[in-house]
Parts: structure tokens; C-alpha cells; sequence
């Protein structure tokens, strides 16, 4: 019996660990959860709880507005829980304008030294498959672990893309025969269509180098009057074979 | 004979302490055993809880399953013999889920914004990171009533606050300001990283200057050959990265700095984190 006890009280205790790791974060849920069985106490539970829940949904509202990055998903899985340190694996879904993300990583935090939170095996998946620019740089990101710039680079990275997009939906809709989207709107090629037959124009009315002249004049007339005056150019032109490469 | 006869008598007494502690233990250990029968009898009760407790937690994880699927009908039509508990544990799923989507727009360092008390301004955080590791965290107040202002903050007073607000046109777009702020901090924050890393990495070498912006630095480099000392600056103009754009080597042998090999370490201390480029060049032989 006096052998068999401390047996048992071990394993009933490495079994409560593991439960408790669990459900940690569901204990005071639970606790909300038998109370708001209980009749009487059930209505005042379940307003409570809703009036929690749309704070919350308020909260997150802000946060996805400020941040413009808007998240479905948020799995946090617990590795290991021993006194001073806590290691997570989350893994992280949502999208930013219309570019759709996944980042799984490993969060550990150590308590005892200077409360140190660090972030180890960090993988990104994107659909980034037309974005060639955009590839290289998420191995980057990968490898220095920093999921913070890659967040702060995909923020600023959509808003060039949206920027682009309006630029170049304002041109097309202004000189439709001219100027197509060969890549669609988003397309991070989309100002080279046009300043490649640009560079290909200035040479043949002999103004010398065509990319500093087309340089010279973004500095003159800024980047819509500069583009504009290219279209201009092109569109009045009578060499059919220029026209033709602003519609590949 | 003394000896013996001490000997016996402590002899004696050991025995009798033998006879005495044996006598002791016998009530000690039916009162161990009692303690430890009520310990599991505890522990069972908790498991019990607990487990009830597991219960509910893998309910509530297949309704956000479903909930983070989007398929509400499905959820719906599964759970319908108690109406009022589904609603209570769908709430419940709900709450979590907020939760957990909140948490995750501080981890991957989005601008925790929280309303004052008095709801009349914001108060806002930016997190900064570098390669994984997250640094400081810098918070603003933000009175929101007619005019944008910065009512209170901790910034550091060499980070330009008031031109940044400025040039990014905080009245109009708070975002980018924040995105620029957030840009500044994080540069910073990373410079004075790999400064650390330099002093706890590279005893060799010595920090013979740095600024607070550690927009600065020089370095005091030994070459292996003739035990030369290179002098090392490197300028940090652009204040929104972590890699300089000045690289300055300054020696007495001259022909050293225009060799192929110094060249090299030129352009690896623009394009690698100083602490990493030291690194290198170590292992190249290129200093001590």
C-alpha cells in the first residue's frame, strides 16, 4: 500500500499536468459554462458574455482597420510549459488587400531572463507565384526569422499594388485603345509594358538616351504627366509597330 | 580499557536510539500513508474536473473549427438538441477565437491600439523586432478630438517624432504615419541589436565610438600580418535600416586597405548586419 501510493500520486499528477496544459485557457470558460447551465443564473452569464464577446469584435475591427491586415485564423498549440519558459507553435492565416498569407512559427518565452520573447522556425506560405519579387524576399524573411519586417513590407507592399492598380485602371480607362493589362491590374509589371515602349520611342526621335530621358521627364512633369505624355506620344504616332507594344 | 569501555557505553546509546526512532516510525508511516490516500483522493476529484473541463475545450474547438471554416448552417444543424447551450458555447467558441485573433495582431507586431478611458484618444504600441528576437516596445497617445495630437509618449528624443508626423501627414493618414514611426523604431531598435552583438560576440575588436541613434560606429580592427590596428567607421545615414551607407577604413599601411581582400570587406559591411560581417571576416583572416 505505502509503495503504491506514491506511484499512483505520480501518475495522477503527471496526468493533471498534461490536462491542465490543455485546458488552461478554457478554466474560467468552463467555470462561465456550469454557472450559465444553472436557470437563474444562465441569462445574466449569457449577457455578460455576449456583451464581452462584442467588445471584443469591436477591438478587432480596430485592430484590422489600423493594421490592414485582416487575420481568419490563429491556432496556438502549447510544446512545452515548465516554470520559466513557454514554447508555442502558432500558426497565423488571414490576408492583406488581396494578397492571402500563412505564417506558422514557434514562439518561446522565457520569463526568468529579462522576459525574452523569441520566435524560431518561421515559414510563410504565399500564393506569391507571380510575384518574383516577392519570393526571394520571403526566403529572406524566412531565414532571419523576422516575422515583424515581413508584415511591415507586405503592408507596404500591397498599398504600391493598390496604388499601381488605381494608376493604371485611371489610364486604361482614359485611353482604352492604347494601354491594356496584360498581367491584370495587380501585376507588378505593369509600369514596365508601358515605359518599355516608352524607351523604345524616344530613341527614334533621336532625343539621345532614351532612360534618361524618360527619367528627365518624371522629374518635370511628375510620374502621371510624365506616363501620360508617353501614352500621348504613342497613341498619336503613326508607326503601327510602336503602338503594338503597349498591347502585348 | 578506556577506550573499550566509552566505546560500550556509546555503543548502548546507539542502540537505544535505534529502539526509539523504530517505535516512531511505525505511526509516522500509517500517517504518510493517510496523507497520500487523501492527496489522490484530491487529485482524482481535480482530474475529474479536468477532464469535464477537456470535454468542453474539444467541443468548443471543433465549433471554431467549423467557425473558422464559415460554414455556420453545418455547426448549427449539429448542435441542435440544446439550443440555449449552443448559444452559451458558441459564445464561448466566439470569445476564444477573438481572443486568440487578437493576440496574434500583437505577435506579428500590429499597432495595438486601446481606447483611453475617457474615450477621447487612443493609446497605441509598436512593437520592435529583430531577426526574431522582440525588442522594446514604444507607446503614443493620441488625443483624437479635433486636431490629431501626441499627448503623451515615450519615444525616445532623438527619433524626429514631430518631423515624422510632419512629412507623413499624420492629420490626414495616422497609418502612415504609425508605418513610418514603426519604421524608424525598428531600424533603431535593430541597430543598437547588432551593437550589442558586436560587443558580446567580438571581444577582439573594440567599440571606439557609437551615438544613442547608432546611426555611428567606429571600430577598432588588429590585422593578423604585422599586428596593424584598422580603424572602422561606418555611418548609418538612412535612419529607416539596419545597414550603413558609409563604409571607411582608416590605416597607416595603405596598400592594405586598396588590396582585393579589403575591397571585399568594404562591400560585405554594406550588405550584412555588422555583427555577421565581422564574423566572416575573422574567418577570412582578415582581422583578429
Amino acid at each position: 500500500m505505502s509503495q503504491e501510493n506514491p506511484e499512483e500520486v505520480k501518475v495522477l499528477e503527471a496526468q493533471i499536468e498534461c490536462l491542465q496544459a490543455e485546458s488552461l485557457s478554457f478554466i474560467h470558460l468552463h467555470r462561465l459554462y456550469m454557472c450559465g447551465q444553472r436557470q437563474e443564473e444562465g441569462e445574466k452569464v449569457l449577457s455578460k458574455l455576449m456583451e464581452e464577446v462584442e467588445k471584443l469584435e469591436e477591438d478587432l475591427e480596430r485592430q484590422t482597420q489600423m493594421n490592414r491586415i485582416s487575420l481568419k485564423s490563429c491556432t496556438t498549440k502549447t510544446l512545452q510549459s515548465s516554470g520559466s519558459k513557454l514554447v508555442q507553435q502558432l500558426s497565423v492565416s488571414g490576408h492583406c488587400s488581396e494578397m492571402a498569407f500563412q505564417v506558422e512559427f514557434k514562439l518561446s518565452e522565457n520569463k526568468v531572463i529579462h522576459f525574452i520573447r523569441r520566435i524560431t522556425d518561421l515559414n510563410v506560405v504565399m500564393d506569391a507565384s507571380d510575384l518574383q519579387t516577392f519570393s526571394s524576399f520571403l526566403s529572406e524573411v524566412e531565414e532571419s526569422r523576422d516575422l515583424l519586417l515581413f508584415f511591415r513590407t507586405l503592408r507596404t507592399f500591397s498599398d504600391r499594388s493598390d496604388d499601381r492598380c488605381r494608376t493604371f485602371q485611371h489610364f486604361q480607362a482614359k485611353y482604352p485603345s492604347v494601354v491594356s493589362l496584360p498581367g491584370g491590374c495587380r501585376s507588378e509589371f505593369l509600369w514596365f509594358s508601358i515605359i518599355s515602349a516608352a524607351l523604345q520611342l524616344f530613341p527614334s526621335q533621336a532625343v539621345g538616351g532614351a532612360a534618361e530621358s524618360f527619367q528627365s521627364l518624371l522629374r518635370i512633369l511628375g510620374p502621371e504627366a510624365a506616363l501620360e505624355s508617353v501614352i500621348r506620344a504613342v497613341s498619336l504616332s503613326q508607326d503601327t509597330q510602336l503602338a503594338s507594344h503597349l498591347l502585348v | 580499557m578506556d577506550g573499550a569501555d566509552s566505546k560500550g557505553v556509546l555503543n548502548q546509546l546507539s542502540v537505544l536510539e535505534v529502539r526509539a526512532r523504530s517505535r516512531n516510525t511505525q505511526p509516522q508511516q500509517q500517517c504518510c500513508v493517510k496523507e497520500l490516500r487523501a492527496k489522490a483522493e484530491a487529485l482524482k476529484i481535480q482530474r475529474d474536473q479536468l477532464e469535464a473541463e477537456a470535454q468542453i475545450h474539444k467541443v468548443l474547438h471543433k465549433l471554431r473549427m467549423s467557425m473558422e471554416k464559415q460554414c455556420p448552417h453545418e455547426e448549427e444543424e449539429a448542435m441542435d438538441e440544446e439550443s440555449e447551450n449552443t448559444q452559451l458555447l458558441q459564445l464561448m467558441a466566439r470569445h476564444t477565437q477573438l481572443k486568440d485573433l487578437l493576440y496574434a495582431h500583437h505577435v506579428i507586431g500590429g499597432y495595438d491600439v486601446i481606447k483611453t478611458p475617457q474615450s477621447k484618444g487612443v493609446c497605441m504600441s509598436l512593437t520592435t523586432a529583430y531577426e526574431g528576437i522582440y525588442l522594446d516596445t514604444y507607446n503614443l497617445e493620441i488625443d483624437l478630438k479635433h486636431k490629431l495630437t501626441i499627448t503623451r509618449h515615450n519615444i525616445p528624443p532623438f527619433i524626429p517624432l514631430k518631423d515624422l508626423a510632419k512629412q507623413s501627414n499624420m492629420q490626414t493618414n495616422i497609418r502612415a504615419f504609425l508605418d513610418t514611426l514603426s519604421l524608424h523604431l525598428n531600424a533603431f531598435t535593430g541597430r543598437k541589436q547588432q551593437l550589442k552583438f558586436v560587443k558580446e560576440q567580438h571581444q577582439s575588436i573594440t567599440v571606439m565610438e557609437s551615438n544613442v541613434l547608432c546611426s555611428r560606429l567606429v571600430l577598432m580592427f588588429t590585422v593578423p600580418r604585422g599586428k596593424n590596428a584598422v580603424l572602422c567607421r561606418l555611418d548609418y545615414t538612412d535612419h529607416t535600416r539596419c545597414l550603413p551607407t558609409g563604409v571607411q577604413f582608416v590605416c597607416e599601411d595603405e596598400e592594405l586597405l586598396d588590396s582585393p581582400e579589403w575591397k571585399k570587406n568594404c562591400s560585405l559591411l554594406k550588405e550584412t548586419p555588422v555583427h555577421k560581417a565581422l564574423t566572416t571576416m575573422k574567418k577570412n583572416g582578415s582581422i583578429v
